[in-house]
């Protein structure tokens, strides 16, 4: 085992625990905090990878940063979308927006 | 042990420790704290691995800016001490197997993946980031910004009371 293979190991045990809880919870917020988990733990890896492997490490800078902004974009819409589905449904509990089932 | 390693351990161990917080406990407000927890750890593993600029935008970010709107996010919708309904057991077994499924999966493929070492000259300063950002890598950092302002203006757009339907279907006088 290399650095680079811990790295990726806390990365791996990161994702699979955000996705544990993505399938898991049923409150949007809380999805939503597994969602940004598992987002984070593939930024590391790629951090990770181009830091400690290969020859251009600011590639991965650069992966990162983008990935940054697309978490804070995503997070921004997502908590948005959140208040307003509280406010028509009173809930924002994943079992209690069935409206849409057929 | 030097003194690197000892960063990485303890990193990684508030990573994951706050990552199980963020997932396993029940009330949300403790979820989003655990969340902070994690994203410090990976912050963390950032400056172990040298990209320092890389740690501070992260803690920015998450930890600041979206843990704030989390927590503003639950103040305006659920109840906290609303009595949440029993988890059934089979689903919550389901999701762990779905995890542990897919961490065995990726562990196989990953214990006997062969890196080479890293070769070039090691360009995490700030100073590479912002030569690659503006050079090479133009077209994604304005495609990033004109994402961050239609999210912005989408967030608001969706979130904003809509006064005139509100005022048509509620009777005057009502609140």
């Amino acid at each position: 085992m290399t650095w680079l293979h811990w790295y990726l190991l806390v990365a791996l045990l990161l994702f699979c625990i955000g996705l544990y809880g993505l399938v898991q919870r049923r409150s949007l917020v809380a999805m939503l905090i597994a969602l940004e988990l598992m987002l984070a733990a593939v930024s590391l890896n790629v951090v990770a990878i181009t830091s400690l492997s290969g020859r251009s490490s600011s590639v991965g800078q650069v992966v990162a940063i983008i990935l940054i902004g697309v978490a804070a974009a995503e997070g921004a819409v997502a908590l948005s979308l959140f208040v307003a589905i509280q406010r028509e449904v009173q809930s924002i509990n994943v079992e209690n927006l069935s409206e849409l089932k057929g | 042990m030097n003194w690197t390693g000892f960063l990485f351990g303890a990193s990684a161990a508030l990573a994951l420790v706050g990552a199980l917080f963020a997932v396993g406990l029940k009330n949300i407000f403790h979820n989003i704290l655990g969340f902070a927890l994690s994203l410090v750890g990976v912050a963390g593993l950032f400056l172990t691995l040298g990209s320092d600029f890389l740690a501070i935008v992260l803690l920015l970010v998450y930890v600041g800016a979206l843990g704030i709107a989390m927590v503003y996010a639950v103040m305006l919708s659920q109840p906290l001490d609303a009595p949440r309904a029993p988890r059934s057991l089979p689903k919550v077994a389901g999701a762990a197997l779905l995890a542990a499924a897919v961490a065995m999966a990726l562990w196989a493929v990953l214990h006997r993946a062969h890196f080479p070492p890293q070769a070039g000259a090691l360009e995490v300063t700030p100073q590479f980031t912002g030569f690659r950002l503006l050079s090479d890598y133009v077209l994604a950092f304005e495609l990033i910004s004109v994402l961050l302002v239609v999210a912005m203006i989408g967030a608001v757009m969706v979130a904003r009371k809509d006064r005139s339907a509100a005022a048509r279907k509620a009777p005057p006088g009502s609140p």
